[in-house]
């Protein structure tokens, strides 16, 4: 879903995306429901819809380079899932523009986009065909996917709505992974799975690291960001408060929620 | 370059365009290289949705023609006789009620797509046309199988009644796949209207369903087109199906050519319905994932 450009494209080769002044906007309807009927009986009666404006962006700017795993912190409503849907090119950009030099893979809710009743076999087919593979790529990764999402013996021919919330969070992860992406953006999607599996993402992200892809994570774990992200950003009310160090992204942010830095506060922030 | 090796660089730039068309070939060459997932995601829904019935997709043939039965006792009941014979009738009635239900089932189902497919449109970037054309495909395949359920009917009427008027081979025939593409066309670009529309406001597929009742009743399906008279006429025409439908009955029926103004209806309303419902649909689909 490209756009064709009307400035020039500056994109340096050694980065993977570029935001350069991002602002996205929306319009909500403050109606419980909005049907015909309520706008016909508005129209009827001369009012207008209650709407109320979100600014979920604003004027952020931002270069991530190829290799890195970039680290989004801040509090809900702070703008970091709205900045993953405009990346991967879900959302549209009120001003500013986002170029991305590379194929991206997404995984911003966990289990997105699966049939229950279908097997996992069948969503895997479904799922790679979304993301842009053929049909040969995708009955090369089958069996890989399937080890990968350690799903008990059999399970991979099981309708998903038969999955634990593990297995079916563990397929996606292994679906999201295994889609050779260049640009890997995770939303809350490291919560999937025991502590191997756990550690078994882990290791594949540093895997797709060290091949130079480049990954993007928002996370309330924190400990998942100190752990794995070289650069960290923080973000607030659609701003970018901070960028830098993990630790000290994490640190402001963690002083800023004024809950200090206990152990268990780096589990879900 | 410090990118992974077999990596083609692949700049994509995504930029405001509200309330305007994104760049038009980009999207239609994406819409073409990811056909397979619309053509899975139609093989998929058919999977899943007779999964659970015992009589599976046996009923994609008992439906239509349980349908057909119901539909030609009201009309022999309240339009006995007539000029044509009763074999003949139902044959229209058929033929004409499951070209009917092929373009009513795009839209229908279409227009839900979106709507129903909300956590994938919130986690991939793909063209959102590829949902209701996905539909579109189902209802093909789901209308497939009424045709010979069609041809076994008009064979057990003729044996049955020998004076049934039945159309021999005839290179007329050859004119059914140009009537199924444009059925498929015009269905499908109604459904880019009513997927649209089905966002913003999410009762129009309970309103749909009064519109498509209608709908069939002002359609040459229980009724023959000959049997219009004067301003009548017109309805074969400012119907989006009546052109299909009067040429379903004239080939299928009747084994005739179709005439110009016909082959050109039917031209003019799937064009027409691809041009408008595709322009409603793509120049708000980026807003899709804000309102789901």
């Amino acid at each position: 879903m490209r756009s064709a450009s009307k400035s020039p494209i500056v994109m340096p080769d050694d980065l993977a995306i570029r935001i350069e002044n991002l602002s996205i906007t929306y319009k909500v309807s403050l109606e419980a429901k909005r049907t015909m009927k309520n706008a016909l009986m508005r129209a009827s009666l001369n009012q207008k819809e209650r709407t109320r404006i979100i600014e979920a962006v604003k004027g952020l700017t931002l270069d991530v380079p190829h290799g890195s795993v970039l680290g989004i912190v801040g509090s809900n409503g702070a703008g970091k899932s709205t900045l993953m849907r405009c990346i991967a090119g879900i959302l549209s950009p009120t001003e500013g523009r986002v170029i991305v030099n590379g194929k991206i893979s997404t995984l911003l809710a966990l289990g997105v986009g699966f049939n229950p009743a279908l097997s996992g076999r069948d969503n895997i087919i479904l799922g790679g065909l979304a993301s842009g593979l053929n049909m040969d790529e995708i009955a090369e990764k089958t069996d890989e996917i399937a080890e990968f999402a350690a799903l008990p013996d059999g399970f991979i021919d099981l309708p998903v709505r038969t999955y634990s919330s593990g297995m079916y969070g563990r397929l996606s992860f292994a679906v999201a992974v295994s889609m050779t992406p260049d640009i890997l953006l995770l939303d809350e999607a490291l919560s999937a799975g025991d502590a191997a599996f756990k550690e078994k993402s882990f290791e594949r992200m540093r895997q797709l690291c060290a091949e130079a892809r480049t990954i993007l994570i928002v996370s309330h774990a924190l400990a998942t960001v100190t752990d794995l992200c070289d650069t960290a950003i923080w973000m607030h009310k659609g701003a970018m408060v901070a960028k830098g160090k993990p630790e000290e992204i994490v640190d402001g942010y963690l002083k800023f929620l004024n809950v200090g830095s206990l152990p268990s506060n780096y589990e879900d922030m | 370059m410090p990118v992974n090796e077999g990596f083609v660089p692949k700049i994509q730039v995504f930029e405001p365009h509200r309330a305007s068309l994104p760049p038009l070939i980009p999207y239609l060459r994406e819409f073409w290289t990811r056909r397979a997932f619309a053509s899975e995601l139609a093989r998929f829904g058919d999977k899943a949705e007779y999964l659970d019935s015992r009589l599976g997709k046996v009923w994609l043939v008992l439906n239509p023609l349980l349908l057909g039965m119901v539909y030609y006792l009201v009309v022999t009941i309240i339009r006995p006789g007539g000029s044509v014979s009763g074999m003949t009738r139902l044959d229209h009635l058929l033929i004409g009620l499951f070209t009917f239900y092929f373009a009513q089932n795009c839209v229908t189902a279409g227009a839900l797509s979106i709507t129903s497919g909300g956590r994938l449109i919130l986690n991939q970037a793909f063209p959102r046309a590829l949902l209701p054309f996905s539909s579109a495909i189902q209802s093909f395949q789901q209308f497939l199988p009424t045709i010979p359920v069609y041809i076994f009917v008009l064979v057990a009427g003729k044996w049955a009644y020998p004076t049934t008027i039945v159309p021999g081979w005839t290179w007329n025939f050859l004119w059914i796949p140009f009537i199924l593409i444009c059925t498929g066309l015009t269905g499908f670009g109604l459904a880019l209207v009513f997927a649209t529309l089905n966002v913003y406001f999410r009762d129009t597929t309970k309103l749909l369903t009064y519109i498509t009742r209608i709908w069939m009743y002002l359609s040459p399906v229980l009724w023959l087109p000959s049997s219009l008279r004067g301003n009548m006429k017109i309805l074969l025409w400012i119907n989006p199906l009546g052109p299909v439908l009067n040429a379903t009955s004239r080939v299928w029926v009747s084994g005739e050519s179709l005439t110009q103004p016909i082959i050109l209806g039917c031209i003019l309303w799937a064009v027409a319905s691809i041009v408008i419902g595709g322009y409603f649909f793509i120049s708000r689909e980026r807003d899709f994932a804000i309102r789901l």
